[in-house]
Order: structure tokens, then sequence, then C-alpha cells
């Protein structure tokens, strides 16, 4: 068997390999890694620009929201995004049809189209109210009750369950059919093997989706601007809108720059506490 | 390695937070920086990119000016940018940020205080009167496109906000466009049986219902709300009076509370909303300049002005009058003189000015003005709302009364009145110390 020779068009030498990643790197530079800089220096421009943000109420009311939308949210994503997989991932004719029908929403996201369609189902004359009073339920005022204003943003993110979906699919195919057969063998039930195989097995992308989600749900900004505008009452404006408002409408430069690097501190310890309990778990497991 | 690339993701997903904020540094530097350019007294061949808000009543007559201007001068191509209002001044806001302003724009009466508060913000105009035309304006009108002393934007038409009515809907009912406060008030009775408004107010980017609220207390105390230079007239007991005033409109069931408006429509614009265009909600209170798109979704001649109201004595005092919109030319512009030139079509020239009608308001431009007369051409609501304000005895709005900040706090607290979070005394105090609090602060910061 003879050595294998590799051939690019940029060479084998010695610098070959930080060619191939410089446009990655000239990218992360320029895109990211400047900006950042940039961002920091902003919001320590102006001195005492932390304190205003930490003594102001709308800060604190925008982080309730964010932290209410996420708690609410990344959980039932996982839970429904597994559910799905779990059913798609029984061997079906069509299967591949229904995968891609099931992921469509995650493709369409929250885009106009979407947010003209969830405005005509959650108006007070739309469809949903009109299902509720069908089964006798009062309407709801998805719009201008700020108790119900978040679960329409929330009903939109979820739909959208699709990338979680394809992770967990994933897992699943990866898990020995011989697990199942041997745990029915020894008398398992389905609902067992389940809490007993697939479970602890999807542990990792679990862990994946986890963080994915609560990083996104903590950044959320297109949905709520689209389909509330942050009301009523402020109750659906995100930390993700505020940043905004402050930055694009009021011109307060600094403060919205504040607010991100509270928001990045907020999602770092939010990150870590989950890998603390995930690598808790792991050991345990 | 599988650990090293976890960290790896999960670093790039939290990059994009700043991603949002991390183009307002310093990069590329401003005009004031690195030096406006001097015009040159030549006009050469280039591109320049011009942008506007509106409706598809001004987008299309705006494009068709555009067509005229590509022959008369094929040498200066426009590139045209242009959207609805919504969102429309936190995109000008980014771009003016990052200096990538196009080179001429429609700007907003209040953007002179925001993004020119020195008067460096935008081009200075007295610079290119070799193609600028200013005889066709008033020492009065361009004075309001001047800000630190200097001329940064020419008054594109001066409007106010008056009442447009579906006369459809009123004939039904077998009623009077109202003439009085009392009027608009016991319109609210009549109207309720049939579960129809006869006026909406919003408290959306247009920020009407605290608007009528203001003229109402202007009218009845003769105090401005806010001065020109920025100071607030109105006392906490005026600003009571106003919120009172509101509530009486919902409560009359003359206007939607919020609740049901937002119920309705969610974050819809009212023109776009099947309430209006199927005629539940039968009035509207809009500037003269852009209630075309009021009167595009409802069929010919159904949108009617009506009159601007007066106490039980007709004073008719308090209505407010500003500039609609301004053009300016940014500081930034790499050709001052071809866009000097092209500001002066957009004015004063007579096609241009045939080829815009009324859409952006009566042209406060007498040259355009006249192209307009002369061609039977000054007709419409836009014509018919100047026509009445012109008897009235207005006030010129502050251009610190539409900072986007003091917006919030008008909403804001319109919005805890009609949901009975608070009372409207404890609100009015809010309002008052929040908006003494806020012109303070932005006076020492500009």
């Amino acid at each position: 068997m003879g050595k294998k020779f590799y051939k690019n068009s940029v060479g084998t030498g010695k610098y070959t390999g930080l060619l191939l990643i410089m446009p990655f790197v000239a990218g992360l530079v320029l895109f990211t890694a400047i900006p950042l800089g940039m961002s920091f220096a902003g919001s320590v421009s102006e001195s005492g620009t932390y304190t205003e943000v930490l003594q102001s109420s709308d800060f604190y009311k925008s982080m309730a929201v964010t932290l209410k939308y996420v708690l609410i949210l990344v959980p039932l994503k996982l839970v429904v995004s597994l559910a799905v997989a779990l059913i798609l991932s029984i061997s079906l004719r069509f299967m591949g049809v229904y995968r891609t029908i099931f992921y469509i929403p995650s493709v369409l996201g929250s885009n106009l189209s979407v947010v003209i369609m969830w405005q005509f189902l959650f108006t007070s004359d739309g469809p949903v109210n009109k299902f509720l009073n069908l089964i006798n339920i009062e309407s709801v005022g998805w719009y201008s009750d700020s108790r119900h204003a978040l679960s329409i943003i929330i009903l939109l993110r979820l739909w959208e369950f699709g990338s979680s979906m394809i992770i967990f699919l994933n897992a699943l195919k990866n898990i020995p059919s011989e697990y199942y057969d041997c745990a029915k063998t020894d008398g398992c039930g389905k609902v067992r093997a389940f809490f007993l195989i697939t479970l602890p097995l999807l542990r990792d992308s679990i862990f994946l989706n986890l963080i994915l989600q609560t990083i996104s749900a903590f950044q959320e900004f297109n949905a709520p601007y689209l389909l509330t505008g942050g009301g009523p009452m402020k109750s659906t404006r995100t930390v993700g809108m505020l940043i905004y408002d402050e930055m694009f409408r009021y011109g307060e430069t600094g403060y919205a720059n504040a607010v991100s690097w509270i928001l990045f501190a907020v999602i770092t310890i939010a990150i870590i506490l989950i890998w603390k309990i995930g690598r808790r778990g792991s050991e345990e497991f | 390695m599988k650990k090293n690339f976890a960290v790896l993701l999960i670093c790039s997903a939290l990059l994009p937070a700043f991603i949002s904020c991390g183009d307002m540094g310093e990069v590329p530097k401003k005009a004031s920086e690195t030096g406006v350019k001097e015009p040159d007294g030549q006009i050469d061949s280039c591109k320049l990119r011009f942008s506007w808000w509106g409706g598809d009543d001004r987008h299309n007559a705006t494009l068709k000016a555009i067509d005229v201007w590509n022959e008369l001068h094929p040498e200066i191509e426009i590139i045209p940018e242009y959207g609805g209002w919504d969102g429309w001044s936190e995109k000008v806001s980014a771009q003016i940020n990052s200096h990538t302003e196009p080179d001429i724009m429609q700007i907003n009466y209040d953007w002179l205080v925001s993004f020119s508060p020195d008067g460096k913000g935008f081009y200075d105009l007295s610079k290119l009167t070799d193609y600028l035309d200013f005889s066709g304006f008033t020492d009065e009108i361009l004075s309001f496109g001047k800000s630190g002393g200097i001329l940064n934007a020419v008054t594109v038409s001066v409007t106010g906000r008056g009442f447009f009515y579906n006369s459809e809907v009123y004939r039904k009912m077998g009623a009077e466009y109202p003439d009085t406060w009392e009027d608009l008030i016991s319109l609210g009775e009549k109207f309720s049986d049939e579960n129809i408004y006869p006026l909406d107010l919003d408290i959306q980017s247009g920020g009407t219902a605290w608007y009528l609220a203001v003229v109402y207390v202007q009218q009845k105390t003769g105090r401005e709300f806010i001065s020109m230079d920025g100071k607030l007239g109105f006392t906490e007991n005026d600003i009571k009076t106003a919120l009172d005033f509101y509530k009486t409109l919902e409560d009359g069931g003359v206007i939607r509370s919020v609740e049901t408006r937002t119920d309705e429509d969610g974050n819809v614009a009212l023109y776009q909303s099947p309430e209006f265009i199927e005629g539940s909600v039968a009035g509207v209170l809009e500037w003269g300049s852009s209630v075309g798109k009021y009167e595009m979704v409802l069929p010919e001649g159904v949108l009617e002005a009506g009159n601007f109201l007066s106490d039980e004595n007709g004073n008719t005092g308090g209505w407010m009058v500003k500039p609609s919109m301004l053009y300016a030319i940014s500081a930034n512009t790499e050709y001052p003189d071809e866009t000097a030139l092209f500001m002066d079509f957009l004015l004063n020239n007579d096609e241009a000015s045939v080829a815009f009608g009324t859409t952006r308001g009566i042209p406060a431009s007498a040259h355009a003005e006249k192209a307009l007369e002369d061609r039977g051409l000054l007709t419409g609501l836009a014509q018919k709302n100047d026509e009445m304000i012109e008897k009235l005895d207005t006030v010129t709005i502050s251009p610190y009364m539409e900072l986007p900040r003091m917006k919030e706090f008008y909403n804001s607290a319109i919005e805890k009145i009609s949901y009975d979070q608070a009372d409207t005394s404890a609100v009015a105090e809010e309002l008052y110390n929040s908006i003494n609090s806020y012109l303070d602060k932005i006076k020492v910061k500009n």
C-alpha cells in the first residue's frame, strides 16, 4: 500500500493550514473581534454608564422579561423537539418527507409572512379566539394582556423546533437497537426503556441543545420587535429590544453597549451553570 | 478535542450578542474629523443616494420625479432608498452613526436636534447657494432648518395634524363632523350602539393620543407644551388635564382603548388595519402631508377633512404646525455641488413639483407651489387641511417635543392611564419629572 499524497491549489507547505483558515480568521477579526472591542470601548467611554444601567428600571424589567422567556421557552422547546424526534425516528414510509415538513418552520423563522400569519391567528377575532369560544372558553387578549403577550412570542419560537429536533434525531439514530432488544428481553417496557436507555444516551445532545437554545433565547429580538413592539406595558421588551431601542431609537450608544456587555455576562454565567450541572450529571451517570 | 469544539461552538454562538452594537465605533471617521468636502463649483458625473420615508403614494411620485431628473441629468444617477416610517429613523440613525448615510435625505424635524445639535451633523447649505435657490422660501421657513445657527436643512412643506373622516360611515350614522371638543365627545355615545369609533388615536410611532391631548390643553390654557429652546411650558396640573382629557375620550367611546386597539390590530399601522379599511374606525388625526396613505386604502373621495376643533367660545388656538419634513445633505458627501443641484430640483423644479403633487404636503417653496397652482394641482385633502390651518392661530411645534425618548414618555403615560395602572395625578407627576430631567440631560449633552 503506497503512501497517499493530498494536493490542493495552495500547496502542502508549513503555512498551508494557516492560509486555508485565513478567510475565516479575517471574517472573525473584522466582523466580530473589532466590533467587540469597539463595543467595550463604547460602553466605558462615558463614566457612570454601567451605574446608570444598573439603576434603570427599564433594564431590570427587560431582564426579567428575558429570564422569564428563557425559562419557559428553552425547556418547552427541548421537550417538544425531543418528542417529535422520537416520533420521527420510527421507521415509516416517506419519513424523509415528514422530517422535512417539521423542519420547514425553522427555515421560515420569524419572517414577515410568518408574523403576519401570527397576527391573523391571535387578534381578538382571529381563529385562535374563535376556536376557544367554540369550546366555551372566553377570548384571550393575546396582544393586549401583559400576562399573555409573551406567550405568543414563545409559541412562535416553539414552532421553530427543527434545529433541536435534527440534533436529537441524529443522536437517536446512534443508539444501538441491541440495547432496546436486551431491555425488551429483560421485560422492560417502552417507557422505562426511554428513561433508562434513551434519555441517558441523549445526554450530550440535550446538553448541546440546552446551551444553544439558551443563548439564542437570551438574545431574542426579532419576534417581539415584529409581533408586539415590546408591549403592552413593556411586558415583551426583551434585553435585545432594549439594546436596539437605546442604540438606534434613542441614540444612547454607551448605554446600549453597556447593556450588551451585561447581557454577555449573564449568558456566560448561565452557560457556566448549565455546564457545571451537566458535568456533575455526567459524573453521576 | 470534543470539548474544545464545544467551547468554540458556544463562543461563536455568544459573539453575535455584540454585533448589533459593533458598528458604532469610530471608523469610518465622520466629516467633522476628516474635513467636509468643499464645493468646487463643477458638476461631475456621479451616483447619489437619496432616501425618504412615506407611503406608496409618495414612493410612486418620487420615483416619477427621479425619472424626470434622469432625463435632465443622465450624468448624475440617483439611487433611491425608501420605506415606511416605522423603523425608518432607526435605520437612518444607524447610517448616520456609522457615517454611511445617503448623500441627500428626507429628514424629520427632530433629527436636527438628535443628529446635528451644533449644526455640524449635516452639510452647511449656505455654502451651496451656487446651485441651491432659496428665493422661494421665507426667512421663517428657512429658520426651521437651522441648527446652532447653521442652515442644515430646507423645509419641504409645513403641515399640521388635522381630522380626516370616513364620510360613508358618518353619513350612515347620520352624524356631522365635530366642530368643538364637546361635539367630539358626544359622538362616542352616538356611535357606540353600532360598535363604531368616530376617531382613532394611537400610541405607536405617530403618538396622536398625546398630541391631541396637548392641543386641548394649549387651547385651554394658552401655554405652549415645550418651547422652541426645549423648556417644558406645561405645569404638572396641565399634564394631568391632558391625561384626563384622553381618558374622557376613551371612556366615552370616542376612541378605542389601548387594550382594544392592540387586541384588534396587534402591531399593525391603522391604515393597514381591517378596522379602518372596513369602517369600524371612522376617523384619524394625521399630518396633511401624510394623509395620502389613508386616502389610498378607502374608495376614492370617501375620506374627507374635518374642522379643527375649538372650545365652546370658538377659540381655535393651540393647534400646532411644523415642517412636515426637510431635505438635508450629508456632511460626508463626496459630491456637494451635485447633491445641491439635485436638492434644488426636488424643491423648485416645475416638473418635479408636478410629479410630487401634494404627496409631501403643500410645498413650502413658492416656485413649487406656483407650478402646482398653475396646473390646477393644488387640490385634495392636503390642500384642504392647509387652507384650514392657515386660518388658525397656530403654534410651531418644538423639535424637542418629537424626540423619540419624549414620545416614549408620552406613550407610556397614556398606556398606564388606559390600562388603569395608576391615577392621572401620579402619572402626570411621573411624566412631568421624566420630561424635565430628560430635557435637562440633553441640553447638557448638546
